[in-house]
C-alpha cells in the first residue's frame, strides 16, 4: 500500500517464531491462512514453502470444509519470514520493546521504548502475543514472560489502561519438547503427509516473481517444489500410569492449585483437565510432531500441563514410545493480558483511543492464523486510517477472517477464541479454493496484491462463471450438462475444453455446479440481511433518548455502539422491536437533517 | 429505499368481534398475489369480488379484495386488502395461504414503519410510530411468552436442546478432524432425526393453533338422561342432527358436530346420560362420554328444570369449574321447579330446546365464555400461532431432507446444513439461537483438544 511502516519487537530474532507447535492451518484456519493470501498477506507463501509436512483434512465431510494443514519446519518459517521483511519495501525493522504508548488529545500519536527512544507515527497497531504481563507457571514455579526465555511486557499495560481500555486475564499452555533420539518410534503409528500435497497460497494466479519474492537457498533449487520432501508425525497414547500419576499430583498443577486465575481454552485442554473431566476415557491421543529438518527437537500434541517438572518428566515416561525421553523443555502455563474486543471498531480501531489499531492474542483470540487474519485487517486500516480512508471491512459473509472479527467485536470472548467452521452461519460459500475469488473486490479496491495477480484473478473468476453458465445452459448426450453432473455426480466426462482448464478452475466450476442449490439458498438468506449491513447508525446516536426503546436494549447498544444495523441486530439481548424503533429514528434524523 | 422489499401479511382487524375480518398484505408480490389467486389484472382502487382459493386451487371464502398500487398507498408499497368473513378461522386460512405463497408475517407496527419510511407519515409522527411498536411488540412478547411459559415452550425447549446435541455430534466429526473421537455413528443421528420429525410432527399436530383451526372448542354436553341434551345440540346446529325421543337414554354413543358461534368454532359432544343406574348397554355409553370428558375444554350441564336434578357422577363433576361449565335449564315453557343448589355457583341460562327460546341468551353466554377461556390471547396470539405452525413445517421439512441425506450417505457439510436450516426454523418460535450452544454441546460430550 506504499505506506512508510516501522516495526518495532523486543526481538528480532524471534519474528514469527512458533510458540506453540510448529503447525498452519487445520480446519477453518486452513481456509482463513487461504484468505489471508488472497488479501496479501504472506503466511500462505511462508508456510508452502518451508512446511515439512501437507495433509488435508476433512476429505470425506465435503469440499467446504476441507482444510489444509502443514507442519512447517520452526526456524526455517521463521528465519524465512524475517528475511521477507528485511527486504520488503517501505518497512524499517527496529528492536525496541515497547513501554508505553504516547497519548495527546485521546489520540495515539507514537510510542515509548525502554531505550528511551520515542517513535511518532499517524497510527499504531500494537499485538502483544501472549507478552502483555505474561506469566508462566510450571507446578508452583512462576517466571515472568510471554514464551519460555523471552520477557514480558509490563508497563504496556498501564499505558493501554490509562487510555481507559479495559484489560481482563486468559491463560493458555503449550507441551513440552522432546530430544528425537531419545523417542523409541518402533511400534508407535506413523503419520504420513498427502502424497500430493495441498498448498496454502494460489500459485496458478502468481507468476515466479510474485511466489519467490525472496530469494533464499533451497527454495529455487533446480525440481524443488513445495511439499516434495516430506516429514512424517508419530502417534501415540497416555497409559492408565499416565492417569495415575496426573491424578495423584493434581494438586501440584498451577491450574488446579489455583495459582491460574486466566481463563483457558475448552479446544486445547491440559491433560490434567482431560484425565478430570473424561475420567472414564481410558487414554488420550498424543501426536509427536517434529520441529524442522536442522533440529532433533519434538513436540508432543496433546500434553499441554502446568504440572511441575518432576511429575511432567513421570508422566512423560509412562507413554509408550518415551520410556526414556529426554525433556529439552518443559511443558508451562502462560497467563497474558488481553483486552476484551467489544472495546473495537470492527476496522480493529480500539474504541477508547483514536489511531490505536489492537491485533491477535491481545483481542482474546488464540493461534497463528486467527492472529495474522487480525494484523493483516488492523495493518490495512490503520494506513487507510491513515490516509483518511473508509475501512476495510471483511463481512460475515464473505469469509472466516469477517465470521473472526465480527464476532470478536460484536460479541466478546470469555476464553482464548479460535475459528471453527461451525461458527460461520455460510460456510458452505468458504471452500478454500474460493478464497481469491470472493475476496477479490477488496483486494483490488486497496491494491493489496500485484497488478498482475488481480488481472489474473479476474480472468481466473471469468473463467469459472463462464463455464458455470456454459454447463448449465447447454445440453450433452446425458441432458443439461449441469444437471447430468449433479445427477450422477460423475465428473469423469466433462466437455472437453473444461477438463484442459486449470485444476483450480474446473474444482471450482464443479463446486459451484454440484452445490448450486445450496449456494443459492445461502445467497438467499445473505441477500435478505444486506439491506441492514448498509444501514449506518450515527456515531453520535444516543440510544437513552429514544422513545420506545427499551432500556435494556439501550444500554446494550450504548455500550457496543455498533456502526450498522446488522451489527446492532447481532448484539445479544437487542430485540428486532428495538432495531425497527432504532432504524425509524435513523429515518427520522435523516430527515430532519435534510429539512433544516 | 431504506428496507428491504418483501411482502408482508397480518390481519388488519381484530379476531373475533367484527363481522368482516380485514387482511393486509404490503409489499412487490401484492400485485402478483392478485393475479396468482384470484386470476385477475390487478386494477388499482377497485374493490372486486371473488373468491379466494388456496394454493391447492380449494375454496376458502368468497372475499372482496381491493388493490392499491404505491406509493400512492398506506404503506406506500403496493398493497392488497382483503375482506373475508369475520370467522377468525377462515381469516386464519388465508392468513396462512398468504404465508406459504411466499409472505412473511409482519412484525409488530411494521406496517406503520414502512408508511413511515416511505415518507408516507411527516416527521412529527416519527415518535408515535416508534411508540406504537413499542406498545405492539409488548403484548405480542407477553402473548408469546404465555405461549412459551406453557407447555408449547417445554417442547420447544427440548426440542432445540435436542437437535443442538445432534447437531455437535456432527460438527464434532468437521471441526475435529485429527482426534480420537469414537466412531462416528451415523445410527444413532438417524434415529434420533427420526424421533425429531415425530415430536415435530406431534407438535404440530397438537399445537394449539392447529387443534383449534381444525377442531374448535371442545365442548361436551352432558347430563342426565331425557334432560334434552340432544334437542340442544339440534337446535344449536340448527337442523335435526341427533336422535331425540321422549325414552330416556335414547343416545347411548356420543355424537359430534362443529359449530360456529360469534367469532369462534365449537365442536358439540352430546353424550349419553349419565343415568346413575345404567341399563348394560347405557354402561358402555358412559364411559363413552367419559372418556370425552377427559379433553374438553367447555361443558354445557342440561338439567331438566321441572324435576329435582341429581348429582353427577364424581368421575364427571370434578372436571367441572364455574370457568369451564354452563348450566342450561332446559323445558322452561313447562312448570318448572326451584332448581336444587349446585355443587358450585356456575354461571346459567334457561332455554326451551323445543321451542327454540332462550337461545340468543345461551349463544351470547357460550361466545362470552369462548373467549374468556382465551383470555390471555390477544388480537396478534392467533398470528403468531400460524407462525408457529409455519416455522415447524418448515422445520420439519428439513429434518426430513436430513434424512434423505443420511440414506445417500451424503457429506456431513451438507447434513449439518440442514439440521442448522432446522435449527433456525426452531428458533423463529423459542428465539434467537446462539451458535456457541452447539460448541458448549460438543466439548461437555467429547474430550477434545490436543
Amino acid at each position: 500500500m506504499g505506506a512508510s511502516t516501522l516495526l518495532l519487537t523486543g526481538n528480532i530474532d524471534t519474528i514469527a517464531q512458533m510458540s506453540c507447535n510448529p503447525a498452519i492451518g487445520g480446519q477453518a484456519k486452513g481456509q482463513m491462512v487461504r484468505e489471508i493470501d488472497a488479501l496479501g498477506g504472506e503466511m500462505a507463501i511462508n508456510t508452502d514453502l518451508t512446511a515439512i509436512q501437507f495433509r488435508l483434512l476433512n476429505e470425506s465431510k465435503g469440499p467446504a470444509v476441507r482444510s489444509p494443514r502443514a507442519q512447517c519446519d520452526k526456524k526455517a518459517y521463521q528465519f524465512r519470514l524475517k528475511h521477507t521483511l528485511e527486504l520488503q519495501k517501505n518497512l524499517q525493522i527496529f528492536q525496541a520493546t515497547v513501554t508505553g504508548l504516547i497519548y495527546k488529545n485521546g489520540r495515539v500519536i507514537g510510542c515509548q521504548t525502554n531505550l528511551d527512544i520515542e517513535f511518532i507515527g499517524r497510527t499504531v497497531v500494537v499485538t502483544t502475543g501472549t507478552f502483555l504481563r505474561g506469566l508462566m507457571h510450571v507446578g508452583q514455579n512462576k517466571n515472568e514472560g510471554g514464551r519460555l526465555g523471552d520477557f514480558s511486557a509490563k508497563t504496556l499495560s498501564a499505558s493501554l489502561m490509562e487510555a481507559g481500555i479495559e484489560l481482563q486475564r486468559l491463560k493458555t499452555g503449550t507441551p513440552p519438547r522432546l530430544l528425537g533420539r531419545s523417542i523409541n518410534f518402533t511400534g508407535l503409528q506413523e503419520q504420513k503427509g498427502d502424497p500430493k500435497p495441498t498448498l496454502f497460497a494460489f500459485h496458478d494466479t502468481r507468476d515466479h516473481e510474485d511466489l519467490f519474492h525472496v530469494e533464499q537457498t533451497g527454495e529455487r533449487r533446480l525440481g524443488w517444489s513445495p511439499g516434495s520432501e516430506q516429514a512424517s508425525c508419530w502417534m501415540t497414547y497416555t497409559t492408565p500410569a499416565s492417569a495415575k500419576i496426573v491424578r495423584d499430583n493434581l494438586h501440584k498443577s498451577a491450574m488446579y492449585s489455583g495459582e491460574i486465575e486466566g481463563v483457558g481454552p475448552r479446544y486445547c485442554p491440559s491433560i490434567e483437565d482431560k484425565f478430570v473431566r473424561f475420567a472414564d476415557k481410558p487414554r488420550h491421543l498424543l501426536f509427536l510432531e517434529p520441529e524442522g529438518r536442522s533440529t532433533n527437537e519434538y513436540y508432543i500434541n496433546g500434553l499441554s500441563t502446568s504440572l511441575p517438572f518432576d511429575v511432567q518428566l513421570d508422566l512423560v515416561h509412562s507413554i509408550p514410545g518415551l520410556e526414556q525421553a529426554v525433556l529439552l523443555r518443559p511443558a508451562y502455563a502462560v497467563e497474558y493480558d488481553f483486552a476484551p474486543p467489544t472495546q473495537l471498531f470492527p476496522s480493529l480501531e480500539s474504541r477508547k483511543a483514536e489511531n490505536l489499531f489492537l491485533a491477535g492474542q491481545i483481542n482474546g483470540t488464540s493461534g497463528y492464523e486467527e492472529a495474522a487474519a487480525q494484523g493483516l485487517i488492523a495493518g490495512v486500516n490503520a494506513v487507510l486510517k491513515g490516509r483518511g480512508e473508509d475501512p476495510l471491512i471483511i463481512q460475515r459473509h464473505e469469509g472466516y477472517i469477517g465470521v473472526l472479527i465480527d464476532d470478536l467485536v460484536t460479541k466478546g470472548t470469555i476464553e482464548p477464541y479460535r475459528m471453527f467452521t461451525s461458527r460461520a452461519e455460510h460456510r458452505l460459500l468458504f471452500n478454500h479454493g474460493s478464497s481469491e475469488l470472493r475476496l477479490l473486490e477488496h483486494s483490488k479496491l486497496h491494491k493489496l496484491i500485484s497488478d498482475n495477480r488481480l488481472c489474473n484473478i479476474s480472468k481466473k473468476l471469468d473463467r469459472v462463471i463462464y463455464w458455470q453458465n456454459y454447463l448449465e445452459n447447454t445440453r450433452s448426450s446425458r441432458g443439461l450438462w449441469a444437471e447430468a453432473i449433479r445427477r450422477d455426480k460423475e465428473v469423469a466426462l466433462l466437455p472437453t475444453d473444461l477438463a484442459a482448464e486449470s485444476p483450480e478452475i474446473r474444482e471450482e466450476v464443479l463446486y459451484r455446479v454440484i452445490y448450486s442449490g445450496y449456494l443459492e439458498r445461502e445467497l438467499r438468506q445473505i441477500e435478505k440481511l444486506k439491506h441492514v449491513e448498509k444501514i449506518r447508525i450515527p456515531v453520535e446516536m444516543d440510544y437513552a433518548a429514544i422513545p420506545g426503546m427499551r432500556r435494556e436494549s439501550a444500554l446494550k447498544l450504548a455500550q457496543f455502539r455498533p456502526q450498522n444495523l446488522g451489527q446492532a441486530s447481532r448484539i445479544s439481548g437487542v430485540n428486532p422491536a428495538d432495531i425497527s424503533i432504532l432504524m425509524i429514528q435513523i429515518a427520522a434524523q435523516r430527515r430532519a437533517t435534510n429539512n433544516s | 429505499m431504506l428496507f428491504p422489499s418483501d411482502t408482508i401479511v397480518a390481519l388488519a382487524t381484530p379476531v373475533g368481534t367484527s363481522a368482516l375480518a380485514l387482511i393486509r398484505a404490503s409489499g412487490p408480490a401484492a400485485s402478483t398475489l392478485v393475479e396468482k389467486i384470484f386470476a385477475r389484472p390487478p386494477l388499482p382502487r377497485t374493490a372486486q369480488h371473488a373468491d379466494y382459493r388456496d394454493a391447492q386451487g380449494i375454496l376458502i371464502d368468497d372475499v372482496l379484495f381491493t388493490f392499491f398500487s404505491g406509493p400512492n398507498s398506506f404503506t406506500g408499497e403496493d398493497c392488497l386488502e382483503i375482506s373475508c368473513h369475520g370467522n377468525p378461522f377462515i381469516a386464519q386460512k388465508i392468513l396462512a395461504d398468504l404465508l406459504t405463497q411466499g409472505c412473511r408475517s409482519a412484525e409488530p407496527g411494521e406496517f406503520s414503519k414502512r408508511a413511515f419510511l416511505n415518507g408516507r407519515m411527516d416527521l412529527s409522527q416519527a415518535e408515535a410510530v416508534m411508540d406504537l411498536i413499542h406498545a405492539r411488540s409488548d403484548q405480542a412478547l407477553a402473548a408469546a411468552n404465555q405461549q412459551l411459559r406453557g407447555s408449547l415452550g417445554r417442547h420447544m425447549a427440548d426440542l432445540t436442546t435436542r437437535l443442538i446435541k445432534t447437531l455437535a455430534q456432527i460438527e464434532a466429526y468437521i471441526d475435529f478432524p485429527d482426534e480420537d473421537l469414537p466412531d462416528e455413528n451415523r445410527q444413532s443421528i438417524d434415529r434420533e432425526i427420526d424421533i425429531l420429525i415425530k415430536d415435530t410432527s406431534r407438535l404440530l399436530a397438537t399445537s394449539y393453533y392447529g387443534a383449534l383451526l381444525r377442531e374448535g372448542i371442545k365442548t361436551v354436553i352432558l347430563g342426565e338422561p331425557n334432560a334434552g341434551k340432544s334437542s340442544l345440540l339440534n337446535c344449536l346446529v340448527g337442523r335435526e342432527r341427533a336422535l331425540v325421543s321422549s325414552e330416556p337414554g335414547t343416545t347411548r354413543d356420543y355424537l359430534e358436530e362443529p359449530i360456529i358461534i360469534g367469532p369462534y368454532c365449537l365442536r358439540l359432544i352430546d353424550t349419553a346420560g349419565l343415568n346413575p343406574v345404567p341399563a348394560p348397554l347405557e354402561k358402555r355409553g358412559i364411559e363413552k362420554s367419559l372418556e370425552q370428558t377427559t379433553q374438553a375444554d367447555l361443558f354445557l350441564w342440561v338439567i331438566d328444570a321441572t324435576r329435582p336434578h341429581l348429582d353427577l357422577p364424581s368421575a364427571f363433576s370434578q372436571r367441572l369449574t364455574v370457568k369451564n361449565t354452563l348450566v342450561v335449564y332446559n323445558k322452561c315453557d313447562l312448570s318448572v321447579i326451584a332448581p336444587s343448589p349446585l355443587p358450585l355457583t356456575f354461571p346459567f341460562v334457561r332455554i326451551s330446546a323445543l321451542n327454540a327460546t332462550g337461545l340468543t341468551a345461551l349463544q351470547d353466554v357460550l361466545v362470552e365464555m369462548a373467549a374468556s377461556f382465551q383470555v390471555n390471547i390477544g388480537s396478534e396470539v392467533i398470528a403468531i400461532n400460524a407462525r408457529h405452525a409455519q416455522a415447524l413445517e418448515q422445520a420439519k421439512k428439513c429434518l426430513q431432507a436430513a434424512k434423505v441425506k443420511l440414506a445417500e450417505n451424503s457429506y456431513s457439510e451438507l447434513l449439518s446444513s440442514d439440521l442448522r436450516s432446522a435449527l433456525e426454523s426452531f428458533a423463529q418460535i423459542s428465539g434467537k439461537i446462539d451458535h456457541e450452544r452447539v460448541l458448549d454441546e460438543l466439548f461437555a460430550s467429547f474430550c477434545i483438544g490436543k
